[in-house]
């Protein structure tokens, strides 16, 4: 097709504006930001609810456009990432950025009309927090870069509960601390079996700068904090018996993958020998993990 | 503009695979367009409503 246009491009598709917005990422955010909704103790009107989930969407989407625009350069040299529409040369990264911000501002409009400040303070905060202290800065300069920049993915279930309630409570913060140390673990699952993309892109992950063992050690280890800290609902009171005895088996078991990660049969320096296959399961495992643990939430929130 | 793709106008020498190709594209994203102002326009209306039946004021 390339030869047949010679210079010009047919342009993007609309398929291509919708990747823009990195829509598997946002599956989870709104997941987590709708749980934080209904385990508030206030209930919203449905259409402000509604409205509320899909700002919390629509600014997770922005930031990741904007993401993309200022990572292109990074973006085009990983195989994971060349295809993304930008380094592919269907979207011009200006298009991209002024698409990530008018999408942002709208987001953070509509939620202060539709709900309150505080809400759409915070929900402007989470943005803030992903595009300059994530991508713009932590990300190029440390291979602490994921832990710090959790904060980021953390924030939509303060978010939802703000919307209902006008306040930050004690619960939404554990919430944020369960995202935040969940994070490390799942992304650093991934990085062990991506971390050439890394290493050819510059990118300082954990596995490219300190190697495949400090990793996997540090992946055992946040799977290890992980655990008390999603207790710590039930054992506050905030959550019941259902909450409770899921976090304690998932948790269990998302231990047992990164044990798995950790004596993952290996070489002197730490790669796998089995082209990484427990980190394969234990990323795959560290999404359910989430999906179910929140789902526990609600479950208990509603039954 | 250099270095930036052309994707507003159809091409004088492109062949008629990829003028069909260009303006397929072209109407697929101006529905999307379509789609994303009109669901502007409900959610301020829809939040307006609300509101205004709620509390009898949008702030």
């Amino acid at each position: 097709m390339s030869g047949v246009l010679l210079g010009a491009q047919p342009g993007a598709t609309a398929g291509d504006w919708l990747a823009l917005l990195k829509p598997r990422v946002m599956t989870l955010v709104v997941f987590t930001g709708a749980i934080g909704l209904v385990i508030a103790p206030h209930r919203l009107n449905p259409v402000l609810a509604l409205t509320a989930i899909l700002c919390i969407a629509v600014a997770s989407g922005a930031a990741g456009a904007i993401n993309m625009w200022y990572d292109r350069d990074i973006d085009a040299v990983m195989k994971r990432t060349v295809n993304r529409p930008i380094p592919a040369g269907r979207i011009s990264p200006a298009g991209a950025l002024g698409y990530g911000i008018v999408l942002a501002c709208a987001a953070v409009v509509v939620m202060a009309m539709a709900t309150n400040l505080i809400a759409a303070a915070v929900l402007a905060l989470s943005i803030g927090f992903y595009v300059f202290i994530y991508t713009m800065w932590l990300k190029r300069s440390t291979p602490q870069n994921i832990v710090i920049g959790g904060a980021a993915g953390a924030f939509p279930p303060v978010i939802g509960w703000a919307a209902a309630t006008g306040s930050i409570g004690v619960l939404p913060l554990l919430l944020f601390a369960i995202v935040f140390f969940w994070t490390p673990p799942h992304f650093w699952s991934l990085s062990l079996y991506a971390s050439g993309d890394y290493a050819r892109a510059g990118v300082p992950m954990l596995p490219v700068v300190k190697g495949a063992r400090h990793t996997r050690v540090c992946i055992m280890v946040y799977s290890l904090v992980l655990l008390p800290i999603s207790l710590i609902p039930y054992i506050l009171g905030l959550m019941g018996p259902i909450y409770g005895v899921t976090a304690l088996a998932t948790g269990l078991l998302f231990a047992f993958y990164c044990w798995r990660v950790l004596y993952d049969r290996q070489d002197a320096r730490g790669n796998s020998l089995t082209r990484n296959a427990p980190a394969r399961a234990a990323f795959k495992y560290s999404i359910l993990y989430l999906f179910i643990l929140f789902g526990a939430c609600a479950a208990d929130r509603l039954l | 503009m250099k270095g930036m793709p052309r994707t507003e106008l159809a091409q004088s020498d492109w062949t008629p695979e990829a003028r069909a190709e260009f303006l397929r594209r072209r109407r697929g994203r101006n529905f999307l367009l379509l789609a994303a102002l009109g669901g502007f326009c409900l959610v301020i209306y829809a939040i307006a409503l609300v509101k205004l039946h709620q509390y009898g004021t949008m702030w």
